[in-house]
């Protein structure tokens, strides 16, 4: 019975790829979690002195938690992640919206792709500690820097993936496009576009993580009186040596970008039911919003066309 | 007991070819009556040929090193016949440069243009692709983001027919094409089997009436029982679109009952050796295939093949 168990037990862990439901995985990284948490409990137990890592490098966990009220009241936490999260999404949806145009063209037509490939290059390869400045010098103190700052980390990024999502797409759908009809705009805003937009997605999912950990950069200079933000208040707190804070806002922002992706996940499967599985609640939304367009568009121009359909069924017998 | 009746039917077939096209259709089975190039007549001002081939040569990568001329010097002419379209199947090895004819009708690249010689659909140069010109590849093409309905209806949604009319349109296609209006229209096509996508992929084409149907081995992929069913479908509504359709198969047997015509080619540079005229089928795939005569045709093709291929 011990052994069938051992081997039961090894057979899951050594399977490869074996998969496993929803609970397991969530039971799984919990006592990951538990299990770091009780090393670091483990770690700083006892008085100060007597502890393995001293109390300067780690606070023990109860330190660390009980620093939260403070936290959330006097430090405004909640308002901190808010403007964070304000600047990291206004810069990264500005990167979206000249980004995804430029390289889903960059994508349909190489020459433009060839003709841009010089300052995509440059964009991905920007330093960004030289980029901070360069923004705080043009767009002044404020706002408008920060969300610059993470315009100009992420355009490139944006443009290179959705070129290669675009490029990706097998020409063989092109093809069958083009054989029943379908202009070269309608090729690419009903087939190339939507077979590559999960691609995309996921590619800019993984994005705004990053950007997300940018910001934090770009925060921690303080030109200006307020300006707040997660990556402010760590620079305070290390002026002020406030270790447990410090640990705590480390601990929070993998919390916050885990509701973030989970967030942006649920938004993907919604809109990819093709890819995902599931109802596809969003993607119904957006068909149903365009359906008046649609409706516009018959009105405007299936009366034209309407002339060669008709050819088409009255042809001899 | 069945080596007899097998060397009789021979008989019956050789005696059939040696009467030449000008023999009339002795029975309802499939035979193999004639084995001439069609000569291109001049034609017709009213009718044009549907499809003709002048002299075409393709060359992929013309004056690189690794040029490669897939097909030479092919002509070829399929006429207009009243009252229904003809059915060509093509015929060769691997690699002889079927697909590559295929592609120069629909008008892909790097297919088109050809490097010589001139393609002709209905009178007219082809100059790019275009919905008159259907085709069903032999790789599942389904658009992965569109339910079957909106693969189905692809092409009308193009030419900005309303909703309502083209999904009642689509719905019609699919019941004709077998499949169940209310269980499949809403599926993805990675929700469907080999043979459904194909199924959807005909309709896709089917339902915009085009004049010509390319078909490069659409049934390649699968199973025998499944592919017969298909042929028989195919058969059906190809009669009711009344198109000309270019079927390109590994299979003998299917060319056999599909066809009216079927080309065999040679391997490289490809030309097209043979124009076979077959009679056309009558029964259900299953039931035809059985026949000693539809056998003796397709053996027939099977021996014509050999010696090309030894002798060329
Ligand atoms: N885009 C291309 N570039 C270069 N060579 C090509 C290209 N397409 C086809 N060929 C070559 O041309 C020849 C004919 O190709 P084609 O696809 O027409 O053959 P096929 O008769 O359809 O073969 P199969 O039965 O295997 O599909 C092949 O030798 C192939 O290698
Ligand atoms: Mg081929």
């Amino acid at each position: 019975m011990n052994s069938s168990f051992l081997d039961r037990l090894l057979r899951n862990w050594l399977t490869l790829r074996k998969p496993l439901s929803r609970w397991q995985a969530l039971g799984l990284g919990m006592s990951c979690v538990l299990l770091c948490l009780a090393g670091w409990w483990f770690v700083t137990l006892g008085a100060y002195e007597s502890r393995i890592v001293g109390p300067l490098t780690l606070p023990s966990p109860a330190e660390t938690f009980g620093k939260f009220s403070e936290l959330w009241n006097d430090f405004a936490l909640t308002r901190n992640i808010l403007v964070t999260l304000r600047r990291v999404s206004i810069g990264f949806a500005l990167a979206l919206a000249v980004g995804v145009p430029i390289g889903v063209a960059a994508g349909c037509f190489p020459r433009l792709h060839a003709f841009l490939s010089p300052l995509i290059m440059l964009g991905r390869n920007v330093p960004l500690a030289a980029v901070l400045p360069l923004m705080i010098f043009i767009f002044g103190a404020g706002e408008k820097n920060k969300v610059m700052f993470i315009f100009v980390a992420a355009v490139a990024f944006v443009i290179s993936d959705a070129a290669r999502a675009i490029m990706d797409v097998s020409a063989r759908y092109i093809d069958t496009a083009y054989t029943l009809g379908a202009s070269r705009w309608q090729t690419i805003s009903k087939v190339l576009v939507p077979l590559a937009a999960p691609t995309i997605f996921s590619a800019c999912r993984q994005m705004f993580g990053l950007a997300f950990g940018y910001i934090m950069l770009a925060e921690s200079i303080k030109i200006a009186d307020e300006v707040g933000g997660l990556g402010y208040q760590i620079q305070i707190f290390q002026r002020r040596g406030f270790r447990e804070h410090i640990y705590l806002i480390i601990l929070v922002i993998p919390v916050v970008a885990l509701v973030i992706d989970q967030m942006l996940a649920w938004i993907q499967r919604q809109l990819f039911p093709h890819v995902y599985g599931g109802d596809g609640m969003l993607r119904a939304l957006v068909r149903i919003t365009l359906i008046p367009w649609e409706h516009l568009k018959s009105l405007l121009f299936y009366r034209r066309l309407a002339a060669p359909a008709a050819a088409t069924e009255e042809r001899p017998k | 007991m069945s080596q007899p009746a097998v060397a009789s039917s021979a008989h019956e077939t050789t005696a059939a070819l040696a009467s030449g096209a000008a023999s009339a259709p002795r029975s309802s089975m499939a035979t193999v009556i004639t084995g001439e190039l069609t000569p291109p007549r001049s034609p017709n001002l009213l009718r044009p040929h549907v499809v003709e081939f002048r002299n075409v040569t393709k060359t992929y990568n013309a004056g690189k090193a690794e040029e490669f001329t897939a097909i030479r010097d092919v002509s070829f002419v399929v006429e207009d016949v009243a009252d229904k379209g003809e059915f060509v199947c093509v015929l060769g090895p691997s690699g002889c440069g079927k697909s590559t004819i295929l592609r120069s009708i629909a008008g892909l690249e790097p297919q088109h243009p050809a490097t010589a010689g001139d393609v002709l659909v209905l009178g007219q140069p082809v100059v790019g692709p275009g919905s008159d010109r259907g085709m069903v590849f032999q790789d599942y093409t389904s658009f992965d983001h569109r339910t079957v309905l909106e693969n189905v209806t692809f092409g009308l949604e193009c030419q900005h027919l309303p909703r309502k009319q083209r999904d009642e349109l689509g719905r019609e296609w699919i019941q004709k094409m077998g499949l169940n209006v209310d269980t499949d229209a809403h599926k993805y096509p990675h929700e469907l089997s080999g043979g459904m996508r194909q199924r959807v992929a005909i309709a896709r084409t089917l339902i915009l009436k085009p004049r010509i149907i390319l078909m490069d081995e659409p049934f390649g992929a699968l199973d025998p029982l499944t592919r017969l069913n298909m042929q028989d479908l195919l058969v059906k509504l190809w009669k009711e679109v009344q198109a000309t359709v270019f079927f390109i198969t590994h299979s003998i047997e299917e060319a056999v009952f599909l066809g009216d015509r079927v080309y065999l080619m040679s391997n490289s540079p490809g030309t097209i050796l043979e124009e076979l005229k077959i009679e056309p089928a009558t029964c259900p795939a299953h039931e035809m295939q059985r026949q000693p005569k539809f056998l003796e045709a397709v053996y027939y093709i099977r021996d014509k093949i050999t010696t090309l291929e030894s002798n060329p």
